[in-house]
């Protein structure tokens, strides 16, 4: 049927707008700018439903109370957050941080050559490679953990491989450590960082670089004064996506770490699924989210400052 | 210039097969008269037979999920997953599950099969009018380990502390099996919940930290297949699983003595399917059916009638169903109030934090 109709539409004389390609018309257009604002309703209604109730049903957890066997009980307390402080999750924040901190800046060191690469040499591969970096992202992560573990193992592939080429004695302890989480963070999340760096030098008009050279600039001060200036907003969104998904990951390092590895993301999965402690685990959360909203957000007043004079 | 072009029509295609869908799975989840039971279960805890068998004989179509950890399930449960019929909780997880209203009792009279249950798991101190539970499979926490990686096979439950190993060792990740374990060598009993008690299992466990390779529930059996730990605090059938076909692995009750638990079938409260779980329980608790279900996962079945036809190797396997000496020695875990559960899960979780 919608096929027919579709024949039809395509056989009728050139212009006669429907109905709804002129409601299309009102809204993208508007004659009046009101009707403008109703495309931002699916997203507002979309964040509302599934971003704010749920970071408001987060915030009165976390001043609840732990009930018997793991229930919730509406009373008002702040004791949650004061357990959250204690000094004793220090280092699992800090550890978390460096861990998300190592990633990101491993990330950026693979990802800006390649980004790089992508858009100034690949030419026609470009597509293929872009989808060759999103195709890990594409299997179950589970698959991805124990084909990692199955390589990094100590009768593993990798340190199998090294064995036969007699390049190690023993083998080498690569699971079951920061090393092994940290290799997970950034083979998880290097599509995050590469993708935005790959917009922002794409963007960069290549006249700008003609001109650097015409100049006089070499390719290493075109580079340094055209290229990586422009490309800055690309390294900030990269590794700002890189490091707070970083900063609540679990599955990584409940996978691939041991237990000197435990993450602020497994703590709080520990209170919700083995200590059935939720209004616990909801202040846990809460500050965590905290913590990384007001990180940003002087980040961008320092940059706003940076660029204002 | 080799650009895709994407026409209408292609994308007409696609909005419809997603619009259409959510439509279709709707339309399957609302037929009335649908015979179906969802079955939540441990994972590697059946015989991949057994469902399309009962299927077969009943026309009744079994949804099987499987669970890695009894913790998660239990907060899947609680937090409201609905669709599940049939569980599978262990003895220690039924007063909680009874309290928040998780489990209903089954009706007097129908199982006919209930008979063939050993007296032994019957008036169970965590089900005394045996109205909630009907025992699944049964099993005890003890060492695995690797035969060819250890000079001599371990006896003690200490020998999981030994710093000959340190970086080979995984341990259980709960607490339910590692507090219970500390108050045991520490000579507390399990309803201990003293402040010195807990200090000295603290201190206890901490030390043997450093050791560890893993604390894990779930994947404590690929790594000692793999040979990435030497010695793991193991659930028996999970070992003598896999040992069927690395036979370098063993498994073995220290001197000590140890837990035994039973996980027990389990309706689930408000379940729209109730008549056609109870005959997959009655079927489950058929004498072949139950043989069939521990011959393949290698925990031993509380069903009596099933013992003689279970397999030769399973029956006589001291490690399966231990000698009576070695029996009195197992003790079920201890019911524990709220607040000691409390206490346990908080000091787990400090421990794995320090």
């Amino acid at each position: 049927m919608t096929q027919t109709a579709e024949a039809a539409a395509e056989n009728l004389p050139a212009r006669r707008e429907s109905r709804a390609e002129k409601l299309l018309s009102w809204l993208i257009r508007g004659a009046s700018p009101a009707a403008s604002h109703l495309l931002l309703l699916p997203a507002a209604a979309w964040l509302l439903v599934f971003l704010l109730l749920p970071v408001a049903c987060l915030l009165a957890l976390s001043l609840a109370t732990r009930g018997p066997y793991g229930t919730v009980v509406w009373s008002f307390t702040w004791a949650n957050f004061g357990r959250a402080l204690n000094p004793m999750y220090l280092p699992v924040l800090l550890r978390t941080a460096a861990y998300a901190g190592s990633a990101t800046g491993l990330c950026l060191a693979l990802g800006f050559p390649l980004a790089y690469y992508l858009s100034f040499y690949a030419g026609k591969r470009r597509e293929t490679l872009l989808v060759m970096l999103m195709i890990p992202f594409w299997t179950s992560c589970l698959v991805a953990i124990y084909s990692w573990m199955i390589i990094l193992g100590r009768h593993g592939l990798l340190n199998d491989l090294l064995g036969r080429l007699g390049l190690i004695q023993a083998p080498l302890p690569l699971l079951n450590n920061g090393f092994s989480v940290v290799l997970g963070l950034v083979y998880f999340y290097i599509p995050f960082m590469v993708l935005p760096l790959y917009g922002s030098l794409e963007k960069i008009p290549r006249a700008y670089l003609e001109a650097a050279y015409d100049l006089g600039a070499s390719p290493a001060e075109a580079f340094l004064k055209v290229t990586l200036p422009l490309s800055l907003p690309g390294v900030f969104a990269g590794c700002l996506l890189t490091f707070v998904p970083c900063m609540g990951d679990f599955l990584t390092a409940e996978f691939l770490g041991g237990p000197r590895n435990f993450l602020i993301g497994n703590l709080i999965q520990n209170q919700f699924l083995m200590s059935q402690d939720w209004p616990f685990g909801a202040a846990l959360t809460a500050l965590l989210v905290l913590s990384l909203i007001s990180g940003l957000y002087f980040y961008q007043r320092l940059e706003a400052r940076q660029i204002e004079p | 210039m080799d650009e895709r072009r994407y026409t209408r029509r292609d994308f007409l295609r696609v909005a419809l097969a997603v619009a259409a869908s959510p439509t279709l799975l709707v339309a399957c989840a609302e037929g009335p008269k649908e015979r179906v039971v969802n079955f939540f279960n441990w994972s590697r805890y059946i015989d991949p037979k057994t469902l399309p068998r009962f299927t077969k004989r009943t026309g009744i179509q079994v949804n099987y999920q499987e669970f890695a950890d009894e913790e998660e399930m239990f907060a899947k449960l609680r937090s409201g997953a609905l669709g599940y019929d049939l569980i599978v909780g262990t003895d220690y997880m039924i007063p909680r599950m009874k309290a928040l209203n998780i489990i209903a009792p089954y009706p007097p009279g129908v199982l006919k099969n209930l008979g063939n249950i050993d007296r032994q798991f019957r008036r169970t101190p965590y089900d005394p009018d045996d109205a909630f539970t009907v025992p699944y499979l049964w099993g005890t926490t003890g060492i695995g380990f690797n035969k060819k990686k250890l000079a001599k096979p371990p006896t003690s439950w200490l020998d999981l502390w030994d710093p000959r190993y340190s970086g080979k060792i995984a341990m259980l990740d709960n607490a339910r099996d590692c507090i219970s374990l500390a108050l045991m060598l520490k000579g507390y009993p399990e309803t201990e919940t003293s402040d010195a008690a807990f200090k000295a299992v603290r201190d206890l466990l901490l030390k043997q930290r450093p050791l560890v390779r893993q604390y894990t529930s779930s994947t404590y059996v690929d790594s000692l297949v793999a040979g990435e730990v030497v010695m793991a605090m193991a659930w028996s059938g999970d070992v003598l699983q896999a040992a069927r076909e690395n036979p370098q692995l063993d498994y073995v009750i220290p001197k000590e003595g140890s837990y035994i638990w039973v996980d027990n079938l389990c309706l689930v409260r408000g379940s729209q399917h109730r008549e056609d779980t109870l005959r997959l329980v009655d079927y489950l608790l058929e004498p072949k059916v139950a043989a069939e279900i521990a011959d393949k996962v290698r925990y031993a079945s509380p069903n009596a009638a099933a013992k003689p036809l279970l397999d030769a190797s399973l029956r006589d396997d001291p490690r399966v169903f231990p000698p009576k000496r070695e029996m009195e020695q197992l003790k079920f875990h201890a019911l524990l109030d709220p607040d000691a559960v409390e206490l346990w899960n908080d000091t787990w979780s400090d421990i794995k934090v320090a």
